[in-house]
């Protein structure tokens, strides 16, 4: 059987969103884009409120630390970039993954969609299938974001081998759209990602799929409605499937009865071998 | 002893024959005596050994015919003055009669006031061989000691008066008329020749003294001695000045003019430089005058304080030179400040010490002199106020601190002011002045270095320029309270606090307007250098690793650390491939539009793309909400109705009435 979808219904009401593969790298994505954010901005604005606190409780290493957290935190990130682009090319998932976050021309008209439902000129909501637009806009994000901190980052980690190739006004580039992408990135998280997994009313107080791996009907229902009727259609057509097999199996039951009847009424009659010869090839 | 007879007998008719031969001769004698009676008493007065006894002293009687006739008595008779003697009595009187010089010399003026009046002519004037007054005139001063033989009176012999041929009777007058000089008349007789010095004298003190009656007034002979005077100004001291004023009967008390207070002066720098170096050493009289000497007080004196710096510059010309040009000068020349010091101020009056070797002008101690008048208000307003402060920090200084530890190579109050020459800020040759800081700090062994590579630096041109903003030393170390390069310091507060130092002017707007300054600060504390330094750093770069302290320069400057030349080596102390690396754009980019466009156009997208991004962002996630909340409430709304329907529903039930009208709001 070729699975055509990677939504799984668990039982239950239940339907599979982040497998644990999944949901370790979003953990290992999350843990150190909030440890890169805090250890970033606490080097651009030293005399914040909460840096002093940060200094106050570690020490005077504090400073040092900092820089030490920062290249870790980057390392683990770029790994958990690296992969994932395994994920995408050599799991099954990864690559229906990727198929499914690729932006088509209906992500375009959904937005143009959601905006007529926002001002009310029409009733009804784009439905949106695996990967609404919102999410593919974050995700895409993220990968742009990560290429160009990592490689920011990597000039100005190993300034001695970039001095001489890019010189002082290409670390000055550097440095400035290190610092440009920090915050748009930090503000895409709050604003964009935090919307939608927290405050959105129809999550709150949080989308959980990041913690167990699954959604519920309802959400599923809110969120992904073309994915559920996708799924309920392949379930379906599953169902149909296996009723038509279950046809085709009666029928074919009731033909080998048939045969059966026959040949026991022929067998009355004729040999025994031409029995035993016949029934192999069936 | 038994005589014989016979010696007995000659003795007698010997003694028989003199009485005859007195007898018998007596009127011959006499007529001998009266035609050439000299020559028959010197035939027994030309005897050499002729001698009598009186009262056991052998008294010669020899007469010197020769000296006699040459005598001015040489053509009178013995018997003249030799009245009632009787040539063959033996002796020739019973009783010496007194001669009456009288009787000739009728015409002697004899004044009243005459000391010698009881004494005998014969005392002065030899009788038998009398010499001309002349000669006695000439002689006056042998003459006079022959009875005048008193140590003090034959010492003056050897004294200047003698050498000079003065003669006793210059002073005590001579002839009948010799006197004793009462104090009152000593002045009047010396004025006979010392003109002058009787006037000074007579102007003064003395003369003061003299009117209220006060007889212990010193007189010339006070000073300078009677017979034996004194020429050496040392004597003078020892045995005039200091024989009345150390005398505690006389000046009693502690204050100044007692005994106590003269006293000092044994001990001072100028007494106690005696023996061979007491040429340079002063006296009494070098500060106080001799013959003018005047009460302090009055204005003509020399100790005068106004008089003061003449009277010590007699021999510290070069220091009072500097002193009436300093501040402490002017202010004590004008008058205007009644605290101003003079000499005597901090040196001491009679206790002047040596400054080498005085407890009070160690350098140590020095501050706490000059602290006595700068601190605590004692200053007039003239003196700015702020400066009580900044000298009593001194003694937090680490000029102060080395000094206490036994360092005196270290830095006193007149080690920069100054000594003498102390000298306030604004006047151009002062020590202290900003463009002679430099030097001050640096001419002398202690801060050479550091001032070499100041001057030439772009803050040294620039003040030497006139520039009031263009720091010198103390602008970045400090004056009075000069605080320790704590090399045990944390590196990063070490690294801030440079930061900070530069950023004081280098983040002033006023001081970057004026001299054309760029807001460098600005862009090393938004620079990784700046933002390292202010997160807690201690090896990020800070103002001082790239541009130097003392010897910082102008980027064009090519002997600049900043010079882009230099920029590799510079940077190369922390960044290895500095020397491949192209410094095309500056470190400190203020207008990067000109200085660095790509970074510019860059910034200015990014800037565009974070608004653009996060505002649609926003704008989208406040719709999504309100088209949310605005579906809940529905719900909520129509859960209520349906909630109240169903009550409905329920009431009608049990009226039984229009039942189809129920199932239709039902389904609504």
């Amino acid at each position: 059987m070729e699975k055509t979808n990677v939504v799984v219904e668990l039982g239950e009401g239940k339907y599979l969103r982040m497998t644990r593969s999944e949901r370790i790298q979003h953990f290992v994505l999350l843990s150190t884009f909030i440890t890169l954010v805090i250890t970033g901005f606490w080097l651009k604005y030293p005399e914040a409120f909460w840096v002093k606190w940060i200094t106050f409780l570690i020490g005077t290493s504090a400073f040092e630390l900092r820089g030490v957290v920062h290249r870790t935190a980057s390392v683990l990130m770029v790994a958990g970039g690296i992969y994932h682009l395994y994920y995408l090319a050599f799991t099954y998932r990864g690559r229906h993954f990727l198929k499914d976050m690729l932006p088509v021309k209906r992500d375009i008209t959904d937005v143009i969609h959601i905006m007529k439902y926002y001002f009310s000129k029409t009733l009804e909501k784009p439905k949106f299938g695996r990967f609404s637009y919102i999410e593919k806009a974050e995700y895409w994000a993220v990968v742009w974001g990560t290429v160009i901190m990592g490689a920011t980052g990597m000039v100005l980690w190993f300034q001695n081998i970039f001095l001489p190739i890019i010189h002082t006004s290409g670390m000055n580039i550097a440095t400035a759209v290190h610092f440009y992408e920090a915050i748009l990135a930090t503000l895409a998280i709050i604003v964009w990602h935090f919307y939608f997994i927290f405050f959105n009313p129809d999550v709150v107080p949080m989308n959980k799929a990041w913690l167990y791996g699954y959604l519920d009907h309802e959400e599923m229902e809110k969120e992904h409605p073309l994915e559920l009727e996708k799924l309920e259609e392949y379930k379906k057509q599953l169902e149909l499937e296996a009723k038509q097999k279950e046809k085709e199996a009666e029928i074919h039951k009731a033909e080998v009865k048939l045969q059966e009847e026959k040949k026991k009424e022929l067998n009355k009659g004729t040999n025994s071998e031409l029995n035993i010869k016949e029934a192999p090839i069936e | 002893m038994r005589l014989d007879f016979a010696k007995k007998l000659i003795l007698f008719s010997l003694l028989v024959m003199g009485i005859v031969w007195v007898i018998f001769f007596t009127d011959i004698r006499t007529s001998v005596l009266s035609t050439k009676a000299n020559d028959e008493c010197l035939s027994c007065h030309e005897d050499k050994d002729l001698t009598m006894e009186i009262k056991e002293k052998k008294i010669s009687l020899f007469v010197d015919k020769n000296k006699f006739e040459k005598g001015v008595h040489g053509g009178s008779d013995c018997k003249d003055c030799h009245v009632n003697y009787k040539a063959d009595d033996l002796p020739h009187v019973t009783k010496k009669a007194d001669v009456d010089c009288k009787s000739c010399h009728s015409d002697l003026k004899t004044e009243d006031h005459n000391v010698h009046a009881k004494v005998k002519c014969e005392s002065c004037h030899n009788p038998h061989y009398s010499s001309p007054v002349k000669e006695i005139k000439n002689n006056q001063t042998e003459f006079c000691t022959k009875c005048h033989n008193q140590k003090n009176v034959t010492v003056f012999k050897t004294n200047i008066h003698a050498q000079k041929n003065v003669q006793c009777g210059d002073c005590h007058k001579s002839g009948h008329g010799v006197k004793d000089i009462s104090r009152t008349e000593v002045a009047k007789t010396c004025n006979q020749c010392h003109k002058n010095a009787h006037e000074k004298l007579d102007n003064v003190l003395n003369k003061s003294m003299m009117k209220t009656g006060n007889t212990n007034a010193p007189v010339c002979t006070d000073c300078h001695g009677v017979h034996k005077i004194y020429s050496s100004k040392l004597d003078i001291q020892t045995q005039a000045c200091l024989k009345c004023h150390l005398d505690e009967k006389k000046f009693p008390g502690e204050e100044k003019g007692s005994a106590k207070f003269v006293a000092e002066y044994k001990t001072s720098v100028h007494g106690m430089l005696t023996g061979k170096d007491n040429k340079q050493a002063a006296l009494c009289t070098d500060c106080h005058g001799n013959h003018e000497m005047d009460d302090p007080k009055n204005p003509g004196s020399a100790k005068m304080k106004a008089n003061l710096m003449e009277t010590c510059g007699k021999c510290h010309a070069d220091e009072v030179v500097k002193f009436k040009n300093s501040a402490h000068g002017k202010a004590y020349l004008s008058g205007d400040i009644k605290d101003a010091p003079s000499c005597t101020s901090c040196h001491g009056e009679h206790n002047i010490k040596n400054v080498a070797s005085t407890e009070k002008f160690s350098k140590i101690n020095t501050s706490d002199m000059c602290l006595t008048c700068h601190k605590g208000g004692k200053l007039t307003k003239d003196v700015k106020n702020n400066s009580d402060s900044l000298a009593a920090n001194y003694h937090l200084s680490v000029h102060y601190v080395a000094l206490k530890d036994g360092n005196t190579n270290s830095a006193s109050c007149a080690d920069c002011h100054g000594a003498h020459e102390m000298k306030p800020s604004n006047d151009p040759t002062a020590k202290t002045n900003k463009k002679n800081i430099a030097n001050t700090c640096g001419t002398t062994d202690c801060h050479k270095k550091q001032a070499e590579q100041y001057i030439g630096s772009i803050h040294q041109v620039a003040v030497d320029k006139d520039s009031k903003d263009a720091p010198t030393c103390t602008n970045c170390h400090g004056n009075h309270q000069i605080a320790k390069r704590d090399k045990g310091i944390d590196k990063n507060i070490a690294s801030k606090s440079v930061v900070k130092l530069c950023s004081d002017c280098h983040s002033s707007t006023g001081i970057i307007q004026r001299n054309e300054l760029k807001d460098i600060t600005r862009t090393f504390n938004e620079s990784f250098h700046g933002l390292a330094v202010r997160g807690g750093s201690g090896d990020a770069a800070n103002c001082e690793s790239c541009h130097g302290y003392h010897n910082v320069r102008s980027p064009e400057d090519s002997l600049s650390s900043t010079f882009k030349a230099n920029l590799t080596k510079t940077c190369g102390q922390c960044h290895k491939m500095a020397d491949k690396t192209l410094f095309e754009t500056k470190i400190h980019i203020v207008n990067p539009q000109v200085e660095s466009p790509w970074l510019f156009w860059i910034t200015n997208f990014y800037i565009l793309i974070i608004i653009g991004t996060i505002g649609a962002m926003t704008l989208h996630n406040i719709l999504d909400y309100r088209k949310k909340m605005q579906i809940k409430r529905e719900l909520i709304k129509e859960k209520k109705s349906q909630e109240n329907s169903n009550k409905e529903i329920s009431q009608r039930d049990n009226s039984i009435d229009n039942t189809d009208n129920n199932e239709d709001n039902g389904k609504n």
